[in-house]
């Protein structure tokens, strides 16, 4: 096999308090795609930092061509010819497309010109559909991404690390996306992926690093080896997924929550939802399938009060709640996990029993003479630590200091707590680790099993088709279609989450 | 937890020396022992109850206007305009003292007082908070100039109907002594305003911490979106914030007139808000912590009094002290932040070698 590429020895990281890497060692050939497999929190993106100069190693050495090597800045990574796109692209949005590419390149007068034909030629080298002219704030994400990535090629790239890059994407873009991969590798230069999918993996890597609480469990080629073994390195256990077969008919039941006519118009003009209606029965999961930022956090918000429709009316059990606000909303018992816990679901700073006060700081019985009636909610908190397995030591525990999985199940048992009537999940599980969403699906099902009704809103297609008993696809703010889970596919859904309409789609998919 | 506290402890008091040594270091610059002067300052003050008791005398209003500053800190808002909210109360209390001292009994005058600044002072603040929550302006902005408008205020009253009865300075007559703040100890000049602020500084606390309105405000102060999104109706609570924050510095015009002044002096005070705005950094916004800053504020500010009374050394030389020892005292935050993260780090090591 000759000399690797990049290798890594010996690379170990300490934050205070948690060991983000210990002991990791693994190598890249040139021409390999190589996937770093791992749950949130496993030390993947920490130890692809260390590799592009983000981070410093406490210990440990980095090689290449077998010669060792420091790299203390990305723009000594860069002169390596490492890139890295990192999960939340670093574009500017009131800049073109060339402006972007070659900001960091350039000195002194710029010919536009010149770099506008380069970055042109560049794109078409690999299929891009770009027009170099085009601001970013205009572009949907995927071409943003492919932004990054020609900023990357353009700085004459060997090894290109991407952080979950098929997060965004629909399935035909992810598709793209791995095309490119392919292309790309086969010129010499070699690909790391960083991402917890198990089907990606499969799909595109040569080789497959599995990472688990930091360090390294696995080195494997893909050839020899499956998704299920891959899961087992991944979690370090077997997992019991929920399944369809616990759910039972429920559409016939009473209606409980209806959406009519409802347009949210922006500031700008442009309408984030137009004209959507919807129908949500009691013991119901609906789901809400679509690429993020089609209209979703709008939709859950008119169901929660945080946004007014512009047009159109909500009920909840007949009665008109169109102009009640989030806190009669509450009280009228309609739950709300937002999709952003950091910025609209939590206080950080705050500990786990005063989050769970967040939502009911009005309500009479957590007060005793007019003060905070401490010894009730350190109580109940407990009582949720324990029913949800929130891994923390005590009620008095700071929210940041929690796993991610552990804010989200806070969040969870509040809103499970506070929702007795409609609980509105958006993207319940982005981000978390397996057993974490293996947890929350099945609080889901238990909620929609004594009689709750859920929105469930998410841009992972096996979580939709995991949970739902009916689906809508939200494009662009309006409804796609609304299907009984049973009546879709993968293909037929994803061609209506590109935007597609119900009566196409079936010229396409059949 | 022992060792955090042991951090705490040595840091501060590290810090504090430190401030003494480079202010000491300007003292050589000067031509003066700075050991000899900082001993006659200690013996200055330790010699005589006076002096002593005057180190809380000057606390009082500092306390107060820390916690204006620090309360709505907590709420993620800056009021920097409790100069001008304590000069709004220091005019009411002047003014009802005067209106209300031959009328009704010096108890009551005190008491009606004492509500009147809070009311005064606290819708002084509260604009500030209505501007903000209805126009989206910046308190920043707003709070500083409303010392200018509350300055100019002061200056009207006391030219007319506040005027003294000789009509020569721009101050008001003396208060009669039966609406004197009663002195706590003989023969100093320690009033039971000092009492007044403590229990402020405690009710404050337990106002953020005990109570849902401060877990309200808190909750604001961390996470505006989130709390919105709980139902919360952060405008209000800026409103209220601002209100609280604004009765507090007013009340320290009341303790400043009725326990000290004994009459209203143009511009008198100068410095007040700003010294609580850096007492509340240095408490890091805890109103408990705040009664020591204060104290410790009101010490360097008695022993600058007495240093400027030595021979050769500007009275400045003591807000030069000051100003040392919170840049030590803010660099000691992230000393022990550092202390705190290495003692973890190595904790996890040694964990991970077993």
């Amino acid at each position: 096999m000759g000399t690797a590429f990049f290798e890594l020895r010996g690379i170990s990281k300490y934050f205070a308090k948690v060991i983000a890497n210990k002991d990791v060692s693994f190598s890249i050939q040139r021409g390999e795609v190589l996937a770093l497999l791992g749950e949130n929190g496993a030390g993947k993106s920490t130890i692809m930092k260390i590799l592009y100069g983000l981070y410093k190693a406490d210990e440990g050495e980095l090689l290449k061509d077998g010669k060792e090597i420091k790299i203390d800045s990305p723009k000594e990574a860069m002169e390596l010819g490492i890139s890295m796109i990192q999960q939340h692209f670093s574009l500017v949005p009131a800049h073109t497309v060339t402006e972007n590419i070659i900001l960091g390149n350039v000195k002194g007068v710029i010919d536009y010109k010149l770099f506008r034909e380069e970055i042109k030629r560049l794109a078409e080298l690999y299929g891009f559909e770009l027009n170099p002219n085009d601001y970013i704030r205009d572009l949907a994400v995927g071409v943003q991404q492919k932004v990054e990535i020609l900023k990357a090629l353009y700085q004459k790239t060997n090894l290109l690390i991407m952080d979950e890059p098929t997060a965004v994407l629909t399935p035909q873009e992810a598709e793209n996306l791995m095309g490119f991969v392919r292309d790309f590798t086969a010129q010499g230069n070699s690909v790391i992926f960083i991402t917890h999918k198990l089907k990606e993996v499969m799909s595109v890597a040569d080789r497959i690093i599995v990472m688990r609480a930091g360090r390294v469990y696995g080195d494997i080629k893909r050839a020899e080896t499956n998704e299920l073994e891959l899961s087992k390195l991944m979690i370090g256990r077997d997992l019991n997924w929920v399944t369809k077969d616990d759910r039972q008919e429920s559409l016939d039941q009473e209606v409980r929550l209806e959406i009519q006519h409802v347009t949210v118009q922006e500031k700008t003009g442009v309408p984030a939802l137009k004209d959507i209606s919807l129908t949500l029965h009691k013991g119901e999961i609906l789901g809400i399938a679509g690429v993020s930022g089609n209209g979703q956090q709008e939709l859950c918000e008119i169901v929660c009060g945080a946004i007014l429709p512009t047009k159109g009316r909500v009920l909840l059990d007949g009665e008109d709640i169109t102009e009640r606000k989030i806190r009669a909303r509450i009280d009228l018992g309609i739950g709300y996990v937002p999709a952003d816990r950091s910025s609209d679901g939590m206080i950080m700073d705050m500990s786990i029993a005063e989050n769970m006060l967040l939502k009911s700081s009005y309500d009479k019985k957590w007060q005793k003479r007019g003060f905070i009636d401490k010894e009730k909610l350190n109580q109940y908190a407990l009582q949720e630590i324990r029913d949800y397995s929130i891994k923390a030591p005590s009620p008095e525990t700071i929210a940041r200091g929690l796993s991610g999985g552990n804010q989200q199940k806070v969040v969870l048992a509040r809103e499970v707590g506070n929702g007795e009537k409609v609980i509105v999940f958006d993207q319940p599980t982005r981000g978390l680790d397996l057993g974490a969403v293996n947890h929350i699906h099945q609080v889901i099902l238990k909620e929609r099993a004594k009689g709750k009704s859920v929105l469930l809103v998410s841009t992972e297609l096996a979580e939709i088709f995991a949970l739902s008993d009916r689906i809508a696809i939200l494009y662009k703010g309006e409804i796609q279609g609304v299907f009984k889970s049973a009546e879709l596919t993968t293909e037929k859904i994803g061609l209506l989450m590109a935007g597609f309409r119900k009566g196409e789609v079936s010229n396409h998919a059949g | 937890m022992q060792a955090k506290l042991r951090d705490l402890l040595i840091t501060n008091i590290l810090a504090i020396v430190l401030g003494l040594v480079a202010s000491g270091l300007m003292l050589l610059f000067l031509g003066k022992n700075p050991v000899n002067a900082y001993s006659v300052l200690i013996t200055s003050v330790v010699r005589d109850g006076y002096t002593f008791a005057d180190i809380f005398v000057k606390a009082t209003p500092l306390m107060f206007t820390a916690l204006a500053f620090a309360f709505t800190y907590k709420a993620n808002l800056y009021n920097i305009g409790a100069q001008g909210q304590f000069y709004i109360g220091a005019v009411i209390a002047a003014a009802g003292s005067l209106l209300l001292q031959n009328i009704l009994p010096g108890w009551l005058v005190l008491i009606i007082t004492l509500l009147l600044t809070i009311v005064g002072g606290g819708l002084w603040g509260a604009f500030i908070g209505f501007v903000k929550a209805k126009y989206n302006s910046n308190e920043f902005l707003v709070s500083m100039m409303s010392t200018y408008v509350a300055l100019a205020i002061m200056n009207y009253s006391l030219r007319t109907f506040l005027m003294e009865t000789k009509a020569e300075y721009p101050q008001t007559d003396a208060l009669a002594a039966s609406v004197w703040l009663p002195r706590i100890i003989p023969g100093t000049r320690l009033h039971i305003g000092f009492v007044l602020a403590v229990l402020a500084c405690v009710g404050v606390w337990v106002l953020l911490y005990k109570t849902t309105l401060g877990y309200r405000i808190r909750a604001v102060g961390y996470n505006a979106g989130a709390a919105e999104m709980s139902g919360i109706n952060a405008k209000k609570l800026y409103i209220l914030a601002f209100f609280i924050s604004g009765a507090l510095a007013g009340m320290a015009g009341f303790t400043e007139v009725n326990g000290v002044q004994h009459m209203l002096v143009q511009g008198f005070n100068p410095d007040l808000g700003a010294a609580g705005i850096g007492i509340a950094i240095l408490a890091n916004g805890n109103p408990i912590g705040i009664i020591f800053a204060a104290v410790l504020f009101g010490a360097l500010k008695v022993g600058g009094t007495i240093m400027g009374q030595m021979s050769g050394i500007p009275s400045s030389i003591i807000e030069l002290m000051q100003g040392f020892v919170m840049v030590f005292v803010i660099l000691s935050y992230f000393v022990r932040t550092w202390l705190e993260n290495n003692r973890e780090k190595r904790k996890l090591r040694k964990a991970v070698a077993k």
